[in-house]
């Protein structure tokens, strides 16, 4: 079941995470993140000012994005349970993507009482290209 | 010929600011990103848990501006505008949850500025810091920006 909770014990290096499919991407959530957010730049917002800046047309926030591959490692690991998360932006996201987030542990490690997890986590549009790639550390609860 | 970035601006800190985490932002922000979890949405779930309160999703440390803060002048003396920037990369640091309430001093600087030339032509890469600290002076969350400029 979705939000069911991950034991330090039940990880190991390889494991996938579950995939995340957000989308498609349309122009009202754009303008809601924008207001959640406070970054009303009107590149994501006004179709004229982003092919003036020679973007083409209006693209998704990276933050959006990034939201969504956080929103995958939550869904697995529990909210609250992120230490670290960082990202790189691979590639533009356009009105109409489809954006799926997946992840990978990387490694695992124990100190003190704290269960640390890294994981590899990317973020692939419907051609299969990455937008988003990076990685994240989690602490989990142990079942001791 | 390329625009030059201003590098004096390397080591630049902006005035600190203060931000208080409302109840209904986070709320925003989870259904902005389409995130229905229950721990940023219901205060129920949110007190029965271990955090005794909602909590604020891994990225919400990014609606952390200074209100009436001017990145318009900030980027004039940069040497652009708005219209060519686009986010490179993104990090946070937590060290605990953001709950409702927190009352967090924000602190941001420029720690570096330089220049590459990609695929797509010559890039300009903007790496700014912020730490936040709470009232007791610990520091509960980090987020390192880079913003990339369109030469």
């Amino acid at each position: 079941m979705k939000y069911a909770r991950v034991y330090a014990e039940d990880v190991k290096v390889g494991d996938e995470l579950p995939a995340l499919v957000k989308g498609p991407i349309q122009q009202i959530q754009l303008t809601r993140y924008a207001g959640a957010s406070g970054d009303f730049n009107p590149i994501h917002q006004d179709h004229e000012f982003a092919r003036a800046a020679g973007m083409g047309d209006v693209f998704a926030h990276g933050m959006l994005s990034m939201g969504f591959v956080a929103q995958a490692v939550t869904d697995w690991a529990g909210a609250g349970r992120v230490r670290k998360i960082g990202v790189r932006f691979a590639a533009i996201v356009r009105l109409k993507d489809v954006i799926t987030c997946r992840g990978r542990v990387l490694a695992t490690s124990s100190k003190d009482d704290e269960h640390l997890v890294e994981v590899e986590i990317w973020a692939e549009n419907q051609k299969g290209e990455k937008v988003v790639t990076g990685k994240a550390t989690v602490a989990l609860p142990s079942r001791a | 010929m390329p625009i030059q970035l201003n590098k004096g601006l390397i080591g630049r800190e902006f005035p600190p600011f203060v931000v208080t985490i409302e109840r209904g932002k986070i709320k925003d922000f989870a259904r902005a990103i389409g995130d229905p979890n229950p721990f940023y949405l219901d205060d129920r779930v949110g007190q029965a848990s271990e955090f005794g309160d909602v909590i604020a999703p891994p990225t919400f440390m990014t609606t952390f501006r200074e209100a009436g803060g001017d990145n318009a002048e900030f980027l004039r003396e940069l040497g652009t505008d708005i219209s060519r920037l686009l986010h490179g990369e993104q990090e946070f640091e937590l060290h605990r949850p953001l709950r409702p309430g927190d009352t967090l001093l924000c602190r941001s600087r420029i720690v570096d500025i330089y220049e590459k030339t990609g695929r797509s032509g010559p890039m300009g890469f903007v790496v700014r810091e912020t730490a936040a600290t709470d009232q007791s002076g610990e520091i509960v969350g980090t987020m390192r920006h880079i913003t990339v400029v369109r030469l």
